[in-house]
């Protein structure tokens, strides 16, 4: 498999590859967003985006690599650039569910709960067109409906995570990697 | 490098020695302790390098091959083993970030003031002088002082188990251990301690160092660390200033005021995803003309008062380096890493019991200490082997300058073909002193603090070979300037989502303390 790994000037890139590594012993290729306009995404079986500072509208690049039929996990800032691509949109946590930096969470996923390490200011408040609900935060959001933490498309191989599988407050991050490879039947 | 001679050296007759090294043969000193024996992190030795005659200074186009080359190649004329730091604001360029700030003026800027920033008094006139420090500094000496506990007569400089424990399991047994030395940090109060001192030469000597035939330097640091000859006694400290003097003699870059609004305007980073936390500090200036300080005495002063693992004493040209240093950046022993970033602080005045518990359960604190946790293990998974890095120990604390602070452990394994030196170097600056991410977050300190941080937040570090060094986070550290007659020293606070900026304010001038009350009591 030839994994790409998208690095957006983040600092748990690393912690990505290393993860990735121990998922499916396979070196990743890691690229910094500044390198993919000159990248072709049918070279690569799998694109891993990397969480990343900001806001999805300062990663215009990445449209190219959703729209190739080429399988794309995002992280973090990744899973809402994937969601901005469908229209969804990304506003401020609400003030009142407090800091989400550094800090493990309860999400429910595909009906389990599972502790996940959360690294967030912003969340994907309305969700793009074609794209599917498969985690959201235990914690209550009063502002309106529950945090998401988890999508994917409908009919194409693209997945997202709010959350951060490599950080060391996530409990067994491969399996995130491993369910993600089964979604795109890259694995058993 | 040959060992000339070996000593015994006590306690209680250690300082004066180091003062004397320092003083009269311009030592270079890295020094640990006096650490109780529980007392984490730590390190094991303290080393004096003695008579400089190779040196490299780093600037932003030096090739990282001549810091190899200089660093591991071995050379006759000097004893193995490099001294040297690296300048937080050399690593601004690696991240693609151009500071234009001049090192060592008071407000970053030699013709604008920040706002807010007090008037200049005569005696608080202070010259604004263009960088005189480099961006890195690297140095290899005819001779070096090696100084070990008795009990380990041959330990190696650091421990990669660098702590009284390894396994996070441990933390109780750790803070009982360190209870049963009184709680606080340093004070070996074994005042017959025994240290052994190894004296290692280059294989080729030049016919003079130091001013002297070196045969008869070598005869007279003998005859000094053996006692035949007692090192001059260090003069007493003498607080320099009165409170009210220093109030009119010391400027801050950043003063409550303009902390606060910083701490607001990074709180809005943070709120629009910029940065998740962000290390913001302020510099101080003291203006000691006509006050007779010495900036030796004063080091050595804080050394004895306020212990910690990483105190460093260094000389380049009119300027005197003091670094009074708690936190590990990077350990290398053999190939294995350890960093312990620390996060997290506690203020107090006097110990009570369950303190630490109130530290470690906030859930502030823990975050800003997991944040930096995630980001050291990825600046290391850089150059470590896939799988090797591990956090073996979280949250642990420690008691230092009147501050209960939490710290972890991170380990990996150096990837083969990579050396310590690749590491610290992808890995520079610390991220406990940037914040996360990296990048976007130094912009943001560019943007915000208006003084430069120069050597403060860089790294002192001591590096043997390719598999070996150790190396600190330049925190509670300041340089002298013996022209201008002035003190800078900086402190700094981690800024996070539920940050209150009074607070971090406070925490700054919690950490600053040490400085303060050896100026003025």
């Amino acid at each position: 498999m030839r994994l790409l790994l998208a690095d957006n000037n983040d600092s748990f890139t690393r912690n990505l590859e290393h993860l990735l590594m121990a998922a499916t012993a396979i070196t990743p290729q890691v690229a910094p967003y500044a390198a993919l306009k000159d990248m072709a995404p049918e070279h690569y079986d799998c694109i891993v985006i990397s969480p990343g500072p900001g806001h999805p509208r300062e990663y215009p690049d990445y449209a190219r690599f959703l729209d190739s039929g080429v399988p794309v996990l995002g992280i973090c800032m990744g899973m809402q650039i994937i969601n901005s691509h469908f229209g969804g949109t990304t506003s401020r946590l609400p003030a009142s569910m407090g800091g989400a930096h550094g800090k493990q969470g309860d999400i429910l996923m595909e009906g389990t709960v599972r502790t996940v390490a959360r690294y967030h200011s912003l969340h994907c408040d309305t969700v793009g067109e074609g794209l599917r609900i498969t985690a959201t935060l235990r914690e209550q959001n009063p502002d309106g409906p529950p945090v998401v933490m988890a999508l994917q498309h409908e009919s194409r191989p693209l997945m997202g995570y709010q959350f951060h599988p490599e950080s060391f407050l996530t409990p067994n991050g491969t399996w995130y990697i491993e369910h993600a490879l089964r979604f795109f039947r890259l694995c058993q | 490098m040959p060992c000339v001679f070996s000593a015994s050296v006590s306690s209680r007759t250690l300082p004066a020695l180091l003062h004397h090294l320092a003083r009269t043969y311009h030592a270079d000193l890295l020094l640990c302790g006096p650490l109780a024996p529980a007392a984490a992190p730590r390190t094991e030795r303290s080393i004096a390098g003695i008579a400089p005659v190779r040196e490299l200074e780093l600037h932003t186009d030096t090739p990282r091959e001549h810091l190899h080359d200089f660093c591991f190649t071995p050379c006759a004329t000097a004893v193995s083993g490099t001294i040297g730091y690296l300048n937080y604001t050399g690593g601004l360029a690696r991240y693609g970030i151009r500071s234009d700030k001049p090192e060592n003026s008071p407000n970053g800027r030699a013709d604008q003031k920040p706002k807010n920033w007090p008037e200049d008094t005569p005696e608080s006139k202070l010259a604004d002088r263009q960088k005189d420090l480099p961006e890195g500094l690297f140095r290899q000496y005819a001779i070096q002082l090696i100084i070990s506990p008795a009990q380990e007569p041959c330990s190696p400089p650091h421990s990669v188990d660098g702590t009284a424990g390894t396994d996070t399991g441990n933390h109780t047994a750790r803070h009982d251990s360190r209870h049963d030395s009184g709680h606080d940090y340093g004070h070996d109060k074994r005042h017959g301690k025994e240290h052994v001192l190894e004296c290692h030469t280059a294989e080729i000597l030049p016919d003079s160092l130091c001013g002297k035939q070196s045969a008869a330097l070598i005869d007279e640091l003998k005859a000094l660390c053996t006692g035949v000859i007692p090192p001059d006694p260090i003069p007493a400290h003498v607080a320099p200033l009165s409170r009210d003097a220093l109030s009119r003699r010391l400027r801050q870059s950043l003063d409550r005021k303009g902390y606060v609004r910083g701490v607001e305007r990074v709180l809005e980073h943070i709120r629009d995803g910029d940065t998740y936390q962000l290390n913001l500090s302020t510099r101080f200036d003291a203006d000691l003309s006509g006050t007779g300080f010495d900036p030796l005495t004063f080091f050595m002063h804080m050394w004895d008062q306020h212990p910690a693992p990483f105190y460093a004493w260094l000389s380049h040209g009119s300027t005197r380096i003091l670094s009074t240093s708690p936190e590990r950046f990077l350990c290398v022993r053999d190939g294995q890493v350890l960093s312990q970033p620390i996060k997290g602080t506690l203020e107090f005045e006097s110990f009570t019991e369950g303190m630490e518990k109130a530290l470690t359960a906030s859930p502030k604190e823990s975050a800003e200490l997991s944040m930096i946790v995630d980001l050291i293990r990825n600046d290391i998974a850089a150059c470590c082997e896939y799988g090797s890095v591990q956090v073996s120990a979280h949250k642990e604390t420690f008691t230092v300058d009147r501050l209960i602070q939490m710290y972890s452990d991170v380990r990996g394994t150096l990837r083969s073909g990579f050396t310590c030196l690749d590491l610290l170097l992808d890995a520079f600056p610390g991220g406990s002193v940037t914040g996360c991410p990296k990048q976007r977050t130094m912009r943001i300190i560019e943007a915000e603090e208006p003084h430069s941080r120069g050597l403060y937040c860089g790294s002192v570090v001591f590096i043997e070979d390719p598999q070996n060094m150790d190396s600190s986070i330049a925190i509670r550290t300041g340089w002298y300037d013996s022209i201008t007659k002035a003190l800078c020293f900086f402190s700094g606070s981690g800024i996070v989502l539920d940050s209150n900026p009074e607070s971090e304010y406070r925490e700054t001038l919690a950490k600053a303390g040490k400085f303060l009350r050896a100026l003025a009591p």
